[in-house]
């Protein structure tokens, strides 16, 4: 069987360039502190406004 | 490679709070917005350090992730519907807290424990909520579920492998309150609201105001409390049996435990009525085989402990402060031998430990000043009182009460041996084995600090707990004459209203500076406002 080393180097390319992508991007992330800034300033606040409004069972039996 | 690295590390070393707290150019504060605990960015730790804790927060988002996908319309459903839902998202500043200052070995040995915490905790979750009856599942789905009290040890349940524990308390108090300060003095709150006393112990409180509010999960068809350890815990049962309403079975185990011959007895037969409660309302039998296997993963575990704390004890250990006592509490009162992933993570951490020893490892850089035994329960999670205490002053917290739990071997062969063992563990679990299993527990704290080799003391005094407030001054005569360092940490467990975290890093910083005349290590962590920090 015959290996195309062009094919098979272009793969490995992308492989790596997605990689290197996935990388900047999560390390970005990570490193700015970003998923918590995001949590703690945007998504808590909404869903504490939620949970102020619902309308729960309070009793004591 | 390496002389790329030690380029970057010299390059970036102004980053790193450890070294600006050392040249006094900052700190580990100096990269918080002020009052949020939000960081600006996550600490610099050099370049291997810093990939490593990379790495680790994203095998712990995909944990996430992984739960997510494991039943997604009910995790959203249990987001849209509980509060303490919306307290897991703070996780990963509360991991980012916990490690603060850990680096090289620390630091491995650290997240791989973590690991396994968010690992067994993530599944949890995700399986408990799609098999909640409130959020769509079915009945029969849902009996294969069966609630037990949080501080009920799960070994026995190990014998039911078709069933499944849930330690009720355990998602909408017992962990969720480490991880957010904010959330457990809004189900405080409620339970005060009907006319509990606000001078009981918060924890107690807090429970009753998640059952009186309606936020425990429906699971299962048969319940099984326990005899808390305070009165405010036995009427915290009493509440949420009745907001339950299911039938119920309290495993009333001996509170005065240490003596075989008087408790054991007693003990054994609530035991074997906590089985037979389950098989008849599970309509099952209990399997020892299966209970004999996970009874293996247990001893384990506890013969690992063992070994642990011979390094401990000689400071030449990567097994430290707040990782060390928060992974001991999880992997024992929450999994109990029930996940082998944890003594997959035991073993390589051993491995490390042994390694660690042999080259004489010191955590932290070296920079321990002092070694102190700590008697804290939950508000030095919340808080990462031993992270910041070795931050700030040096002080490394070598072992914590909430490690101190049953360490028995048990019987993995004969049922009825292995049921009196089974018995000496769950009577040793947190609390019972601790402040209200009789005096000698209590003043065991001269015993653990001697033998692992301190010269501290730091005993939390929750202020709610009428037990505990009756032995205060003894405590402290006791310290002057064995010649111990000693401090109260006045704290209201799990409610920061009263007692914030800065009033409990005063009573270090007070006694540090004015006591001892020592400096901090880090000047930024003295005194700082964190009140709106989850």
């Amino acid at each position: 069987m015959k290996i195309d080393l062009k094919a098979l180097l272009n793969i490995l390319l992308k492989i790596g360039l997605g990689l290197l992508i996935f990388f900047v991007v999560t390390f970005t992330i990570y490193m700015g502190n970003f998923e918590n800034k995001l949590i703690y300033y945007v998504i808590r606040p909404f869903l504490n406004k939620h949970y102020d409004a619902q309308v729960r069972d309070r009793r004591i039996v | 490679m390496g002389i790329i690295t030690a380029f970057i590390d010299d390059r970036l070393k102004k980053y790193d709070p450890i070294w600006m707290a050392e040249h006094g150019t900052g700190g580990q504060r100096t990269r918080y917005y002020d009052v949020t605990g939000v960081a600006k960015y996550r600490e610099w730790r050099g370049v291997k350090d810093t990939l490593f804790d990379y790495l680790s927060w994203l095998s712990n988002v995909l944990a996430m992730g992984k739960m997510v996908a494991s039943a997604p319309v009910s995790i959203m459903k249990g987001f849209w519907e509980y509060r303490w839902m919306g307290s897991f998202l703070g996780t990963f500043m509360f991991i980012d807290r916990l490690f603060e200052g850990y680096r090289d070995e620390e630091l491995r040995v650290a997240h791989a424990q973590m690991h396994a915490i968010v690992n067994n905790l993530t599944g949890r979750i995700g399986y408990i909520l799609s098999h909640d009856r409130r959020l769509g599942a079915s009945k029969e789905k849902s009996e294969k579920l069966v609630p037990i009290d949080e501080v009920l040890p799960e070994l026995f349940m190990t014998g039911f492998p078709d069933l499944f524990p849930v330690p009720l308390q355990t998602l909408p108090e017992f962990i969720i309150c480490d991880v957010d300060q904010h959330i457990e003095p809004y189900y405080i709150d409620i339970a005060e609201s009907f006319g509990l006393p606000a001078d009981v112990c918060s924890r107690c409180a807090a429970e009753t105001g998640v059952a009186l509010d309606d936020a425990f999960p429906l699971v299962g068809k048969a319940l099984i409390t326990t005899n808390m350890p305070c009165n405010a815990s036995e009427a915290t049962s009493m509440f949420q049996r009745r907001r339950v309403g299911l039938p119920d079975y309290q495993a009333t185990l001996a509170m005065i435990h240490n003596d075989d011959e008087l408790a054991l007895p007693f003990s054994r037969e609530i035991m074997k009525e906590t089985i037979a409660f389950v098989e008849e309302h599970y309509d099952t039998k209990f399997n020892w085989d299966a209970f004999f296997k996970a009874a293996k993963r247990i001893n384990e575990q506890n013969n690992f402990e063992l070994e642990k704390w011979d390094y401990m004890k000689t400071g030449y250990t990567a097994e430290v402060g707040i990782a060390e006592t928060l992974y001991k509490l999880y992997e024992w009162q929450s999994v109990n031998g029930a996940d082998p992933y944890f003594n997959k993570v035991d073993r390589k951490v051993m491995k490390r430990l042994r390694k660690c020893y042999e080259k004489k490892y010191q955590p932290f850089g070296g920079r321990t000043r002092h070694r102190a035994f700590l008697w804290g329960p939950s508000a030095v999670y919340y808080t990462d009182f031993p992270t910041w205490a070795q931050n700030c002053w040096g002080i490394a917290i070598v072992l914590n009460m909430d490690s101190t739990m049953g360490f028995n071997m048990v019987d993995t062969e004969d049922p009825e041996r292995a049921i009196d063992d089974l018995t000496r563990l769950t009577q040793k679990a947190t609390m019972r084995h601790m402040a209200v299993g009789g005096w000698d527990n209590v003043n065991a704290v001269w015993e653990w600090a001697h033998n692992f080799n301190c010269d501290m003391v730091l005993m939390n005094d929750n202020i709610a707990c009428k037990g505990m407030l009756g032995v205060h001054s003894i405590m402290e005569e006791q310290a002057r004459e064995l010649g111990f360092h000693f401090i109260f940490i006045e704290h209201d467990l799990e409610d920061s209203r009263t007692v914030s975290r800065q009033n409990m890093r005063d009573c270090v910083n007070q006694y540090m500076s004015i006591v001892l005349n020592e400096e901090p290590l880090d000047p930024t962590i003295v005194n700082f406002d964190d009140s709106d920090a989850y």
